[in-house]
């Protein structure tokens, strides 16, 4: 809300600006501002002429040196015939920005150097006045920001009000709220009016059909009026607070609405059918066109008031056009009425129509205020735009609202719960200053009597709110809570979560985060098969980009564009990975329970990179794919499982021939490998890529194993190379289990420490040398033994292999 | 020849200067036997005094072996500069570029600042006591608003900006749904944590949809709003690792009361404001209060009985300023040149 501070002024006495934006600000208003509607002086000084002569060139000029609390005097050239030695001026120095846009310059006028300038009202846009220099008041600090001893322009405050205050969108809300900071008195207008036209109630009847709906409608009626233009000062305020004027008779309306908060509205008299005025529901289909023009098809939710035979109002949010008040209106009816919130909220919702009327209502209105508003708006009206102020008003009342009216307050509890030692008369005048009547009660406790404006006080705790409003949150102690020690719980998920994480980076890649939306194309893209439960997305109603519309089922579409978009950037080497929840509807039930999602939390690693090798990196460093399955093994060895990598059950966004399934215990929980040409195409990808995906929530279930301590022992250990020619589409995996398996039980580790095809070795085979070590824990192995078991695996690769000894 | 004195000092002395002169163990070792050998010119001194008088050949002998051991502590000082320059020549030989980078195998990785924030945070308050809690990101109108009195027809659901999921549910716009549901059957005395992430239907310079929060709350039979403030103190020292000044403004939150609004005193310009602060020398930290009671009675807890504090706050803002990120933006869009620096 927006209100000019002269304005509020009239209702209270304001402390100063400063004093005014701190207390607001601390005792809950946002956004509290300060600022004013005239030029930006803020540049300009208050300067002091201590010396003033003639100009040597020019007999209408003078030549002045100016103090302006720099320690050294400015001398400048002033051609206005007021300026004097002794006077207190604004001052511009050179680089100051005027207000009409122009930067001062050094200048040289008729040979004299002039470093700034002595300002005229018109240079500072202020007034006309150019004839002289504008003279400051002599007890103006030098060096001061001129705005701190001039008024400019309209000062106007800003202040952003939460939405259980609906008691403060008002000029006397906000002077309520400065008389509970500051104290004063507080000025309300005179509501009175002249009453001398028959009574409004034999003119009018107003019904309520829906009395839920509605608490109370006061009708005033005044005959006569002249509509017409505003006078400036109603513009001027109106304008302050963002609301253009209209004509008199509706700005008088609003006028009221910013004054008491209570939103009114002025109909035509003469073009109401029939002398009643009914508070209904719509029917189904009913149609209105409201003064916007626009025309609604309104629904048995919405609350109008009507006519005998129409609606001319949608109740709480906007008037219709059929009885809109207009230059040719000379009677009319002011309805100031308590419309159910909610009723207001939910139609200007559905309409999309928020009006200062709908923003109050919402909020709650005054219960006990209808009337008084009514009387100010017919006695303005009848002032400004003359005519006949009807006798009483009609009036109807429908079911009261929910309100509270005394509240039983434990101040004992309330210093319990605020951590204070407030004494009952220290609470009560706490309380009192916001309008809250507290009597004596038992014990500790407060009968407060909660004032009618203040709709947000229901409970004790609401009432220790207000203590600790006013007294100042500041003031409350810091304490330190005692409580009962219990050992703090990590959920597992969480745990195997951050290990993840630090394996990683422990690895080289770097952690991204992306949001979790994803576009139809991208899911297409991954060649997913169409009943992939991937394929099954939540979708939100309201995406912030209308393309990417679905909640994500694999985090493979965003690491993958992150690649890419890295790729763009010109980097040659990409390795990332991200953890991140899948939103999945594939059947899995929620862990929350409901119809909500499953949400799993996943991992993806992605490593891309060209052909670009670091300084001090092995000429042979490894393809990607064994990178990432290395990173891989390491990753489950550190959360404490072991991974295995079977051939099968590989996902159609790896390339079938570089891939391999992750296991662990069994499970398959994810995949490594490189990325399938086509899905790097789709991708914008024209680099090596290969990614992995692990489902963490898969893997947290399954059950961990710690390391076991195995004997080592204190024999010497024999070791054996072996290298053999087998066929190249043989993987060496195969070969390597068959040795281990054959070696028996003195055979303590095998080790595939090369692989080589080429010269010396017949086309379509392939080397693979072995590095065998055994060892006994009782004895010392004899050579021959060790023998033994070599020729027995040498014989075990011929027959099952083709394998030759090289 | 007359043997004396002055004989031995002529030699002492041009012995010192062929050693001086030696440029090699080897040229060395040659004039040390010149002079010190069985048949050096020392040698033959000592063997020419038979001829003199038993008390000068007594006092020439006693010169003559203080020459030679004077000789052979001159050799012996050569010889150790000699092979100290010939170790300095062969370690110039094997001097490598220490310019040359570090090498990192693998090169460094990245945790994310939103995870290192959040490491952060749950560290102080696992040592408080708070356990770890977690809720859903999709979550029902219940738990995200109704539950914490934010009704469908209160103008306080306005401010949240909510994404809304087909079928009803809707993305949490905070991570207070947690508070519900860790409560919900549960007795006091009780404290949680729980750091999470959140969406915010909004786009725009300052803001982007999704962002991250760590919800705290404790509930006991007696615990006050003096309490919330010792916490969030000390959260703010171990945060910001110095001493802050945290600024309490009354707020409205429907799902605490009395509520509060928390700013800390700007640490780039200690309150005297700056661009970082808007020129206001606060930073707004999040929200606290003492839960609602009606909140407590959502959860079956008897809000006659037990009291709590709660509180929320952004993380991603305290990441940004940290590490001097100028826009949310930059820690969601993947860009390795960014990630790569934290
Ligand atoms: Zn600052």
């Amino acid at each position: 809300m927006r209100v000019s501070l002269r304005w509020l002024a009239e209702f209270i006495d304001l402390p100063t600006e400063a004093e005014l934006v701190e207390r607001l600000t601390l005792a809950g208003f946002e956004d509290v501002e300060i600022s004013s509607t005239g030029p930006d002086l803020s540049e300009i000084r208050v300067g002091l002429v201590r010396e003033c002569g003639r100009h040597p060139n020019a007999d209408r000029l003078s030549v002045c040196r100016v103090d302006i609390g720099g320690g050294e005097l400015i001398e400048v050239v002033c051609g206005a015939p007021n300026v004097a030695a002794g006077q207190k001026i604004a001052f511009a120095e050179v680089g100051t920005v005027l207000p009409d846009g122009t930067k001062l310059k050094r200048a040289k006028i008729r040979g004299v150097v002039s470093t700034g300038m002595i300002c005229s009202d018109r240079e500072l846009q202020l007034g006309d006045d150019h004839d002289g220099i504008r003279v400051l008041d002599p007890e103006a600090p030098v060096g001061a920001p001129l705005p701190e001893v001039v008024s400019i322009g309209e000062r106007e405050l800003e202040i952003g009000i939460t939405p259980n205050r609906g008691d403060a969108t008002s000029l006397i809300g906000l002077a309520r709220e400065v008389r509970a900071l500051f104290d004063g008195e507080l000025r309300v207008p005179e509501t009175e009016p002249p009453e001398t036209g028959a009574p409004a109630s034999d003119a009018i009847r107003i019904e309520i059909d829906a009395p839920d709906d509605c608490h109370r409608y006061v009708a005033r009626i005044v005959r006569g009026v002249r509509v017409g233009a505003s006078p400036d000062w109603l513009v001027a305020k109106l304008a302050a607070s963002g609301i253009r004027s209209i004509n008199n008779v509706v700005d008088v309306t609003n006028l009221v609405l910013l004054e008491f908060g209570q939103p009114l509205h002025a109909f035509d008299l003469a073009k109401l059918s029939g002398d009643v005025i009914k508070v209904r529901r719509a029917t189904a289909g009913e149609k209105i066109i409201t003064l916007d023009g626009e025309t609604r098809e309104l629904c048995t939710e919405d609350l109008v008031i009507s006519d005998s035979e129409s609606a001319i109002a949608l109740a709480g949010v906007m008037g219709g056009a059929n009885s809109e008040v207009g230059d040719a209106t000379t009677d009319i009816l002011i309805e100031s009425a308590h419309f159910h919130p909610s009723r207001v909220r939910v139609a200007a919702k559905r309409y999309g129509l928020k009006t200062e009327a709908s923003y109050r209502f919402e909020r709650g209105v005054d219960r006990l205020g209808i009337g008084r508003a009514a009387d100010r708006a017919a006695r303005l009206i009848a002032e400004l735009a003359g005519g006949e102020v009807a006798a009483g008003s009609a009036t109807a009342e429908g079911a009261a609202p929910s309100f509270t009216e005394e509240i039983r307050f434990p101040t004992d509890r309330s210093n319990k719960l605020l951590g204070t030692a407030l004494s009952k008369p220290e609470m009560a005048a706490l309380l009192e200053r916001v309008g809250v009547r507290c009597t004596d009660a038992e014990g500790e406790d407060l009968l407060c009597a909660i004032p009618s404006h203040r709709t947000d006080l229901h409970r004790h705790q609401d009432l220790s709110e207000e203590v600790a409003r006013i007294h100042g949150y500041d003031r409350i102690p810091v304490t330190e809570p005692i409580g009962v020690l219990r050992g703090v719980e990590r959920p597992r998920l969480w745990r195997v979560a951050e290990s993840a994480r630090d394996a990683l980076v422990a690895a080289g890649l770097t952690e991204c985060q992306t949001l979790p939306f994803l576009n139809a194309e991208w899911l297409e893209a991954l060649q997913l098969a169409a009943d992939d439960p991937r394929c099954r997305t939540l979708r939100l109603v309201n995406p912030i980009r209308e393309e990417e519309p679905l909640l994500r089922t694999t985090l493979l579409p965003s690491i993958l564009r992150i690649v890419q978009q890295n790729r763009s950037r010109q980097l040659g080497r990409i390795e990332i990975f991200e953890l991140g929840r899948l939103f999945r509807t594939d059947g899995a039930p929620s862990q929350w329970g409901g119809d909500l999602p499953r949400e799993s939390l996943s991992l993806v690693a992605a490593l891309a990179e060209r052909d670009e090798k670091g300084l001090w990196e092995a000429p042979n460093s490894p393809p990607l794919f064994f990178k990432l399955k290395g990173i891989a093994k390491k990753l489950l060895n550190q959360l404490g499982y072991v991974a295995w990598f079977p051939s099968a059950s590989l996902p159609p966004h790896l390339h079938p021939g570089a891939a391999a399934a992750l296991e662990v215990e069994g499970v398959v929980i994810g995949s490594v490998g490189e990325l399938h040409p086509d899905v790097a195409t789709a991708f914008g990808l024209d680099l090596g890529c290969a990614v992995m995906e692990l489902d963490l929530e898969a893997l947290q279930a399954l059950p961990q194993r710690e390391v076991q301590f195995r004997e080592v022992s204190r024999q010497p250990s024999v070791r054996r190379d072996l290298a053999v020619v087998v066929d190249i589409d043989q993987p060496a995996g195969e070969v390597l289990e068959a040795i281990r398996k054959t070696g028996g039980k003195d055979l303590i580790s095998v080790e595939l420490f090369d692989r080589y095809a080429g010269k010396g070795i017949a086309e379509g085979r392939t080397s693979l040398a072995f590095r065998l070590v055994f060892q006994r824990f009782d004895r010392t192995l004899k050579d021959e033994e060790v023998t033994k078991s070599t020729d027995r695996i040498v014989k075990m690769l011929a027959h099952r292999f083709k394998g030759e000894l090289r | 020849m007359p043997v004396g004195a002055d004989n031995l000092e002529r030699l002492e002395e041009e012995a010192r200067r062929e050693i001086a002169a030696a440029e090699s163990l080897q040229a060395l070792t040659e004039v040390r036997a010149r002079y010190l050998g069985k048949k050096g010119s020392v040698a033959g001194v000592l063997r020419s005094i038979g001829d003199l008088a038993g008390e000068e050949r007594a006092r020439v002998g006693q010169l003559a072996n203080a020459t030679k051991q004077r000789i052979e502590e001159a050799v012996g000082e050569r010889r150790g500069a000699l092979e100290r320059s010939d170790r300095d020549r062969a370690l110039d030989a094997e001097r490598i570029d220490t310019t040359l980078p570090g090498a990192e195998e693998p090169p460094a990785g990245h945790l994310h600042p939103v995870t290192r924030v959040f490491r952060d945070m749950v560290e102080f308050f696992t040592s408080m006591g708070f356990s770890i809690e977690e809720g859903p990101e999709v979550e029902t109108e219940y738990h995200c608003f109704e539950a914490l009195n934010i009704p469908e027809v209160h103008p306080a659901r306005d401010e949240q900006d909510t994404f809304y999921v087909e079928g009803g549910n809707v993305l949490r716009t905070h991570t207070s749904n947690v508070q519900i549901r860790a409560m919900t059957g549960r007795t006091p005395p009780f404290r949680f944590i729980a750091p999470g992430r959140v969406y915010r239907h909004d786009l725009s310079p300052r803001h982007y949809p999704m962002f991250h929060q760590i919800e705290g709350f404790l509930v006991d039979e007696d615990v006050s709003f003096g309490d919330l403030k010792g916490v969030l103190y000390a959260f703010g020292r171990h945060l910001m690792a110095r001493e802050i000044e945290l600024r309490f403004r009354a707020n409205h939150f429907p799902f605490t009361e009395p509520s509060a609004e928390m700013d800390y005193a700007c640490l780039l310009c200690d309150r005297q404001g700056c661009g970082v602060c808007s020129n206001s020398g606060w930073i707004e930290w999040g929200g606290c209060g003492m839960i609602h009671p009606q909140v407590l009675e959502n959860c079956g807890i008897d809000s006659d009985r037990y009291q709590g504090f709660a509180f929320g706050m952004g993380v991603d803002r305290t990441a940004l300023l940290r590490y001097g990120i100028p826009n949310i933006r930059l820690l969601f869009e993947g860009d390795l040149r960014v990630l790569g620096q934290v």
